[in-house]
């Protein structure tokens, strides 16, 4: 990478963490707007785990919203029954929902291609119903109200809630934080690995390396990610049943990553840009959500496999190619004429 | 303890009812290149992947630099040293040159493909300088052959099981590839498969010829090839 | 003369497990078809054996149309309905190797249309859907008073499955199917018209589930809830049954048909649910092929 290359990306990391602390503050005044941000910004941090799992490693999981669901769920049980800091339980049912994520993974990631998808959609349904049918734990279909904010110690002024501005900006700094920690990976040693099983995994394997270890490791830290998310979803929005964390969500999780772009960075956070918003926009037809996102993810697989910013990619790509050709060719014949 | 490099004893696979490989024994030496030859069908991809641990033995054992690698998954026999290539050329298609050689470098533990061990030197050596920002399903065959080569070479192989190494190639590449695989056998143990007989006469030690699942004969490639049941089975009709 | 209760019971479980088993079976077998000869793992079974009864119940009660006819309207719309959707999305994929995830993808997008159309349409009309019966009243077998519409549909179940079973044992275009199955190059050199068979046998699968919903609403009332219990089951039967096994479809879905029926009775049906998806992951884990593989 040239520097110029470094100093750019250096510049986007921190508009990127600028905007999240810039868009809520000037939406302030308009709570729906600040609300739609807000769970905005959550998604971008749920598909930013997404996109290390099906983006980056090739894994199709059908699962995320059901870990993400644990999340929240766990959360909210400590937080209203058992009265815990939700600042130590958010980090306790975040790394329990990955444990759980991988134990009830791990069996199904031994399985290549559409019989991991299966095994993802088949657990996934078993969470769902689970949620419903522990109403101890969740209420089942009726869900948790109130919710309560998170509450933070302030020197001088004790327990304050967390709420209005100071949170989505919070929630922006968690999805920048979320989309860094999937951009360092995805730069290290691990990252050319996964990307190496998401192109072949049988050649990654003869290469030397261990497909299982790292799709598992993937699979911990999608899942930390999509945990975390389901615990500030849930303190965010002061609402959470069954329905929230369903299979329709894991699939919209999904299309957010394939419209916007798998494997980019940018890719799935224009997608969550351009397809959260929607149901708010909608209002009462908002289950008009459900046909346009289902036509999305068919137009995406059947002509736009790459997404909206991997398609902008490609061609940039294609382009370059095609002048490193020209080149390549060009100097062939320079050399031919000077042999002469 | 033997000192073998390969050490496979009747290697048995059956696929359903068919013996694909019957009671194979192999041996190879370190430094030794050994060439193995066949009509098509025979069983000789079979071998390699059985060695190579993508396949389970049902019966025999296989021994690797003195260790047995039956039955070890396939990521861990690699790093015991051994590495192969594939008849349909197989690399990261959608990949640049540089990334395919960076990940196999990374995987066997450099930092770097530029801090990698011969790595440069493999690059010159195998003319891929000038194709390091291409993408790899955008190289000629002979170039993908040489990116997969140098790939498995990264990852500081002891043996390398080269499945049709010239297969596709036109007449000039075979000679330039013939060329580059003599250089190595001076650095690896290779295992060479091959249906073009001369790259087996010129580059191969030894010869092993499988017909059906069954070795037939074992031996240097002039006896071998003047052999009257391999001529029978195998050979008439061969190019030379 | 006073029933036994729990005779009654008993009888009732009986055939409700005949008649779930019947229809299960018949369209884990549609589901099952398709993705044995074209690779393509239906995901929104349960939405399109939903829509059937239905478009039936406003054919019948919203525009009157005489119950056998809504019936066989039905069926008959699906077909250029099914053909459009092989026509635009499902052809361009007969070559692509690894076409089952794509397609998978692609069906559940189409759950998801299908799923928010019914909540706008006849999730706000209804929460519970009764189609006329073709027969009224009640049939006794013996002393056993039993619905004549739910003996009627079992019996409709159970010759469509005769008829399915039969087809492709001995018809030309069913031996053409398991040719396909079995190997398509193969068939292909055999002179068999690949694509052909694949838009049959898209159109065979798609009728069946149809077919399925169409008898289900004959012998139940039904909610939109049904075309997940039955997106999952339809899977569950065809994965434990082994993808492509027609037999398998038959023998594990009346066997899933009566679980149901048992357990309905003793606990939430969402249990025997539970156990669908607890069979499928084993199966999935244990022995991918499935139980009947080819």
């Amino acid at each position: 990478m040239t520097s110029a290359d470094s100093r750019r990306s250096r510049m986007l990391w921190l508009g990127g963490a600028a905007l999240a602390v810039a868009v809520p503050l000037a939406v302030a005044g308009n709570r729906f707007a600040a609300f739609i941000v807000g769970i905005v910004f959550v998604h971008i941090l749920w598909t930013a785990g997404m996109n290390l799992l099906y983006g980056y490693t090739g894994l199709v999981s059908m699962m995320t919203a059901g870990i993400a669901g644990i999340g929240a769920y766990v959360t909210t049980n400590l937080v209203m029954s058992h009265g815990w800091s939700f600042w130590l339980a958010m980090p306790v049912s975040a790394v329990g929902a990955a444990a759980v994520g991988v134990i009830l993974g791990l069996p199904a990631l031994r399985l290549r291609g559409f019989y991991f998808v299966l095994s993802s959609l088949v657990i996934q349904s078993a969470v769902t119903l689970v949620f419903v049918y522990f109403p101890q734990f969740t209420n089942g279909d009726t869900g948790i109200t109130q919710i309560p904010h998170p509450r933070l110690w302030l020197p001088g002024e004790g327990a304050v809630e967390l709420k209005g501005a100071a949170f989505e900006i919070l929630l922006g700094l968690l999805a920048f934080a979320g989309v860094g920690i999937v951009h360092l990976i995805v730069r290290s040693r691990m990252g050319a690995f996964i990307m190496a099983i998401r192109e072949d995994d049988l050649l990654a394997e003869e290469l030397g390396i261990d497909v299982t270890r790292y799709k598992v490791l993937v699979f911990f830290i999608g899942s930390l990610l999509m945990g975390v998310g389901g615990a500030f979803y849930a303190s965010y929005v002061g609402f959470i049943s069954p329905r929230s964390f369903d299979v329709l969500v894991s699939l919209n999780i999904w299309l957010m990553v394939a419209f916007g772009g798998r494997g980019t960075i940018l890719g799935p956070i224009i997608g969550c840009i351009i397809l959260v918003p929607i149901p708010f926009v909608l209002q009462d037809l908002y289950m008009l959500k459900d046909i346009f996102y289902g036509l999305l993810i068919i137009v995406v697989t059947v002509a736009m496999p790459a997404g909206v910013y991997g398609t902008f990619l490609q061609r940039r790509r294609a382009r370059e190619q095609a002048a490193v050709a020209a080149l390549e060719t060009s100097r062939r014949a320079a050399e031919r004429i000077a042999a002469q | 303890m033997s000192e073998l490099l390969l050490d496979a004893r009747k290697v048995e696979k059956r696929f359903g009812g068919i013996r694909a490989l019957r009671a194979v024994d192999v041996h190879q030496s370190p430094g030794e290149t050994l060439g193995m030859i066949g009509p098509n069908g025979s069983g000789k991809t079979t071998f390699v992947n059985v060695v190579t641990g993508h396949l389970a033995i049902d019966a025999g054992s296989i021994h690797f630099a003195g260790g047995p690698i039956a039955g070890r998954a396939p990521h861990n026999i690699t790093r015991a040293g051994l590495t192969r290539t594939y008849q349909a050329v197989r690399v990261f298609g959608r990949l640049t040159v540089r990334e395919n050689l960076r990940t196999a470098a990374l995987s066997a533990g450099d930092d770097s493909l530029e801090t990698a061990e011969h790595g440069r030197e493999l690059i010159r050596w195998l003319n891929l300088e000038q194709r390091l920002g291409a993408v790899a399903a955008g190289l000629t065959l002979f170039e993908q052959r040489r990116l997969e080569l140098a790939m498995r070479l990264l990852l500081r192989p002891k043996l390398v099981m080269l499945d049709e190494p010239v297969g596709g190639l036109s007449a000039v590449e075979i000679g330039r590839m013939m060329a580059l695989l003599a250089e190595l056998k001076s650095r690896y143990s290779l295992f060479v498969i091959e249906h073009t007989m001369r790259v087996i006469r010129e580059l191969a030690d030894r010869v092993v010829v499988l017909v059906s699942g069954e070795k037939i004969a074992d031996g240097r490639p002039d006896d071998i090839l003047r052999d009257d049941r391999v001529i029978r089975h195998y050979l008439g009709g061969q190019r030379a | 003369m006073a029933m036994d209760p729990n005779l009654l019971v008993g009888i009732s479980m009986v055939t409700t497990g005949l008649v779930l088993g019947a229809i299960f079976a018949l369209t884990a077998a549609g589901v099952t078809i398709v993705y044995g000869c074209i690779w393509l793992p239906n995901a929104a079974s349960g939405q399109l054996f939903l829509l059937a009864p239905l478009v039936l119940w406003s054919f019948t009660i919203g525009f009157g149309i005489e119950p056998v006819l809504a019936a066989l309207l039905v069926l008959a719309a699906g077909l250029p309905l099914a053909y459009l959707v092989e026509r635009l999305l499902i052809r361009r994929f007969y070559d692509v190797p690894d076409r089952n995830i794509s397609y998978f993808v692609i069906t559940l997008g189409i759950t998801q249309i299908l799923s928010g159309i019914f909540s706008l349409t006849w999730g706000r009309w209804s929460d519970q859907y009764n189609v006329p019966p073709l027969a009224a009243g009640v049939t006794f077998i013996g002393p056993f008073p039993l619905p004549t519409n739910r003996i009627l549909a079992l019996g409709c179940a159970l010759t469509l499955l005769a008829a399915l079973f039969l087809a492709l044992r001995y018809h030309r275009f069913g031996r053409a199917l398991r040719a396909v199955f079995q190997n398509r190059e193969a068939a292909a050199l055999r002179g068999v018209d690949v694509r052909r068979v694949y838009l049959g046998s898209f159109l065979l699968g798609t009728s069946v589930i149809f077919a399925g919903g169409l008898l289900y609403s004959m012998a139940y009332s039904f909610d939109l809830s049904v075309a997940w219990s039955m997106g999952i089951a339809a899977f569950a039967i065809m994965i434990v049954g082994g993808p492509g096994s027609v037999l398998g479809a038959l023998v594990v879905g009346m066997l899933f048909g009566f679980v149901q029926a048992v357990v309905s009775v003793f606990a939430s049906p969402t249990v025997a649910t539970l156990s669908y998806l607890l069979a499928m992951l084993l199966i999935l884990l244990l022995r991918p092929s499935g139980l009947f593989a080819r």
